[in-house]
């Protein structure tokens, strides 16, 4: 008797655990399928290399395969800094096993083997002046000069308005860019004479 | 994370705007995003880089200042420690921790007491005194050991390019 009236709640005390144990078991292994289908579907046919870093990558290093970069790449996650460094260091880069496929494939063909030869190619970048638009500024810079050197006026260097704050740092950059350029004129007017 | 990172840069902002270095200028592209900059160097006198002024562009990370931000000339720039892109190759933009090279001390390398004006002075002095022992642009490297005279030709050259002279 002693032991029925202690066996009920036991068992009791069984079944509602074994009932929450199978249904937590199910329910976790149904999100945990949910899960890894989301999050591995997408790596498997994409991987979080991008053609991007692989064209950075084999710009700097052209001697490289793709597809060595793109697996070394592909191991440590797209980590651009670690294959750079990697292979700077000497220690080459592994050949990818034969099932591996580059993502994405490059947009350009291959890499133009004149940026590795000893003469640089001319300027591509557009030059300060274009960049910053200052070439209606040029001419009457020059007019000023010819006034004799302007003293720049002591200006405010920090404002609490954001706006003002913008045209600061860029008249700022202006000043310098017209500056250099003004003072490189006067050295190619002194070398003339 | 990122809020700490924005104030961060927001403070070197306003310490770089009040009392700027000799030579440089250096701010976000946008207070929008405060993880752009936009900063602009002297060359050093007494160099062929002199009377240049080299654009570069700053991409910090959102966990800046535990990691460096990532440092790129806007125009062409033949220095062997400047990659053909442009990325600069200097150890204080080398997080710590890592050292594939093996030669660089670790007090010359990234560590949250830098600042993107250590930067940009260690970037200045980089023009002025190369190290070929890591050349990010082998050519230049070559060149500048070989045949000083060319590779200041170009680099010269380069100047006046980038002035639009």
């Amino acid at each position: 008797m002693a032991e029925q009236t202690l066996n009920i709640p036991q068992i009791l005390v069984f079944i509602v655990v074994t009932v929450l144990a199978v249904r937590w078991f199910f329910s976790k292994s149904s999100t945990d399928s949910n899960s890894s289908n989301s999050s591995t579907r997408p790596t498997r046919t994409s991987p979080r290399i991008n053609a991007a870093q692989i064209e950075q990558i084999a710009q700097m290093f052209p001697q490289l395969e793709r597809r060595s970069i793109a697996w070394e790449l592909f191991r440590n996650g797209g980590n651009v800094q670690a294959v750079t460094e990697k292979v700077l260091s000497g220690r080459g880069l592994e050949t990818p096993p034969p099932t591996f496929t580059v993502p994405t494939p490059a947009p350009r063909s291959a890499p133009t083997p004149s940026s590795h030869t000893s003469t640089p190619k001319p300027a591509t970048k557009p030059d300060l002046i274009a960049r910053y638009n200052l070439s209606s500024k040029i001419s009457s810079q020059n007019q000023q000069n010819e006034d004799g050197e302007q003293k720049p006026t002591k200006q405010k260097v920090w404002s609490q308005d954001r706006n003002e704050r913008q045209t600061i740092l860029q008249r700022r950059r202006e000043e310098m860019i017209l500056a250099a350029r003004r003072k490189m004129e006067e050295k190619d007017r002194e070398a003339k004479a | 994370m990122a809020s700490s990172a924005s104030k961060r840069l927001f403070k070197e902002y306003k310490s770089l705007s009040s009392d700027p270095p000799e030579g440089i200028t250096a701010g976000p592209v946008s207070e929008d995003d405060m993880f752009l900059w936009e900063a602009l160097i002297q060359g050093p006198e007494g160099t062929p880089f002199e009377g240049g002024v080299f654009p570069a562009e700053l991409k910090f990370p959102k966990d800046y200042p535990l990691a460096p931000p990532k440092m790129k000339f806007l125009v062409d720039v033949w220095h062997p420690n400047v990659y053909a892109n442009g990325e600069v190759c200097i150890s204080i933009l080398h997080p710590p921790g890592d050292d594939p090279h093996h030669y660089e001390q670790a007090s010359e390398r990234w560590s949250p007491i830098q600042s993107v004006e250590k930067i940009l002075i260690s970037v200045m002095s980089m023009l002025a005194e190369p190290n070929d022992e890591s050349p990010a642009n082998v050519d230049a490297a070559r060149m500048w050991r070989e045949k000083r005279g060319q590779y200041e030709d170009i680099v010269r050259k380069n100047v006046r390019t980038s002035l639009g002279l």
